[in-house]
């Protein structure tokens, strides 16, 4: 988690494998000494140092060109510089493996002096292309690795929206509110009230408008409204004495696409921790309107307002799946916001960007 | 021998009031309800009034809840809780074998319910002492409706308006003698500052802890609007942060928390 910014300021970190690179190293050197050895009245040993030295100082030469210098003008390509390390570090070690192997100065020995050229020609011939394939393969286990982050970022997402849909569902059927309303349904048949068939009929337009959304990733407002109004007629029922309400729609703001439940989940939260908890209730304002190119959606209530009981404070609301929600579809574009009424009650407002392909305008 | 027994209903919903009301006059005619409450505190007034021998009381009721009405009341009366579906409510009355009624009432359940109040009316049974299950009973309710931790909203006063902020706007928190400056984030993606009423150290037991970090005694910091550290002379840092200007204090003994790698 600690990153010092005053260290290297690549714009990708190397992985670092350092023990796999030298024992290639190793094993290249020797066996290429080996390899130069045969046939040679020079002592293998002579020859295995040569090429060690040189395949060592050329790896040396190419690790430290990685890192140093820490920052190269914007033209300058950081493999370039390595490679050029790599060339330039294989004369000078082919010079220091001949001065240590030999009598000095070994150039005076022609064929000192023409092993030394063979050496510095084959490694420079050789040694440029596994560099850079060293080089492309770290490329790739880089790329592979932000590749598998994305993917798992995606993944994690797409479990994000699954789960706000699980959630939604689980929302959509709460047992407690449906026995509740048709305990009050049997109170008024029992009763033989007129009014009967009306919660009745309210009580499916409820769910008639709720259960067909567990499939679909939008809805319009239109919908929407009717939602919250059967919802609404079902809580005006059962609590007369403490419950009014208003909703005020603009007719062009009918036809935009909003998140499933949005409207609801607002309403829902004044009326559970607002209306609700307050002995003498209160009213609920719903307003939805079209301004600058988005959709303003208010649902205000006179209801305890933000009250905690113990000042300020945090406090976990019934609206956390619906911010999810918002970011999930709208990215950072429809926030929530919620903060206290002059009426002394609360606010919230949802400001969804206007959907440009809505069909038909004006209803 | 008692001659007839009372009762009281307690519902915030009319309709259900009057309508156990009127089943109770079919399968206990002898029953005499002589008061139905709409919330607690109006249960509690209307029991002092009248005392009745049983009191029916719904558990969900605003202000003065159900239950405790019920802890008011005490073993004065026989209660029976009337609550909507939920599992963990008839759970916790199961437990505590507690008389309990589910909405919608069915005949049979409230039948049996009755038999059984009569039968300890008539041996002068004392009522069950509610006191130490109550409390169980609400702990139990209480974790039905516990938030998830993650998202939650913070009350605060920013000028002379009230807002719920919403956790992971905030980016950090400073101290201010005894109250709290938030810095956080708006809709529009702003900076923005808001005050609230809690010390440093009651706000920072309600934070989730992994994302909310105390880096110094006065400041807590939200790691995702960390850009990055740098590290000082004499074991201190310093917290740049993604889209703000201001530099945040890492004191020594912080230090250890930005040392994983």
């Amino acid at each position: 988690m600690y990153i010092d910014s005053t260290r290297h300021t690549d714009a990708d970190p190397k992985p670092r494998t350092h023990s796999g690179r030298w024992s290639t190293a190793a094993a290249l050197g020797i066996g290429w000494g080996l390899l130069m050895s045969i046939g040679s009245g020079t002592p293998t040993y002579s020859w295995v140092l040569r090429t060690v030295l040189v395949v060592g100082l050329a790896t040396l030469a190419f690790g430290v060109a990685e890192r140093w210098p820490p920052t190269l003008p914007r033209w300058m390509a950081r493999w370039v510089i390595q490679l050029l390390a790599v060339v330039l570090a294989i004369p000078v070690a082919a010079f220091f493996g001949y001065s240590l192997t030999t009598s000095w100065p070994f150039w005076a020995q022609s064929q000192r002096l023409q092993g030394f050229g063979i050496v510095t020609f084959l490694a420079i011939l050789v040694g440029p292309w596994i560099a850079l394939g060293s080089m492309v393969r770290q490329r790739e286990a880089l790329a592979r690795h932000q590749a598998l982050a994305f993917d798992l970022e995606r993944s994690e997402l797409e479990r994000q929206a699954l789960d706000a849909r699980m959630r939604l569902l689980q929302a959509q059927v709460q047992p407690h509110f449906l026995f509740n309303t048709l305990a009050n349904v049997r109170a008024l048949v029992n009763s033989g009230s007129p009014t009967a068939p009306v919660l009745l009929d309210s009580l499916i337009a409820y769910l008639r408008a709720a259960v067909p959304r567990l499939g679909e990733p939008a809805t319009t407002i239109g919908q929407e409204v009717r939602l919250v109004e059967a919802y609404l007629e079902i809580m005006q029922m059962r609590m007369p004495d403490r419950l009014r309400y208003t909703i005020a729609v603009q007719p062009d703001a009918m036809h935009q696409r909003c998140p499933p439940m949005t409207l609801l989940s607002l309403v829902e939260n004044a009326v559970r921790h607002g209306i609700d908890p307050s002995e003498e209730g209160g009213r609920i304002d719903l307003k939805i309107g079209i301004d600058n190119g988005h959709c303003r959606i208010v649902v205000a209530d006179t209801g305890i307002g933000l009250r905690l009981g113990k000042g300020d404070g945090v406090v976990g609301t019934g609206l956390a799946t619906l911010r999810e929600r918002l970011r999930l579809t709208f990215g950072g574009r429809a926030a929530l916001r919620l903060m206290a009424d002059e009426s002394g009650g609360a606010r919230a407002e949802v400001d969804p960007p206007l959907d440009s392909t809505a069909a038909g305008s004006v209803a | 021998m008692k001659a007839s027994p009372t009762a009281i209903i307690a519902d915030d919903e009319p309709l259900l009031r009057s309508d156990l009301a009127s089943a109770l006059g079919r399968l206990w005619p002898e029953l005499t309800v002589v008061s139905q409450a709409r919330n607690g505190r109006a249960a509690i007034d209307a029991f002092e009034r009248h005392l009745p021998d049983v009191c029916f009381l719904d558990v969900h009721m605003p202000g003065v809840s159900g239950i405790d009405a019920a802890r008011a009341i005490g073993r004065r009366a026989q209660v029976v809780f009337v609550t909507a579906f939920d599992q963990y409510a008839v759970e916790a009355f199961t437990q505590g074998a507690l008389d309990y009624l589910v909405k919608p009432v069915e005949a049979v359940r409230l039948q049996a319910t009755v038999h059984r109040l009569r039968e300890r009316l008539a041996s002068a049974a004392p009522s069950t002492d509610l006191a130490g299950l109550l409390d169980q009973l609400e702990t139990r309710l209480q974790r039905r409706i516990t938030t998830p931790p993650t998202l939650r909203w913070l009350r605060a006063s920013i000028g002379d308006k009230v807002r719920m902020i919403p956790v992971d706007e905030i980016d950090y928190l400073r101290s201010d003698h005894k109250y709290t400056r938030i810095a956080w984030r708006d809709d529009g993606g702003q900076p923005g500052e808001a005050l609230i009423g809690m010390s440093l150290r009651e706000v920072i037991e309600q934070f989730d802890a992994t994302q909310f970090v105390q880096i110094h005694r006065s400041v807590i910091v939200n790691l995702a609007s960390v850009s990055h550290v740098v590290r000082r002379a004499n074991e201190m840092a310093d917290v740049h942060l993604k889209g703000r200007p201001e530099i945040l204090p890492v004191s020594r003994t912080y230090l250890h928390l930005f040392r994983q790698m």
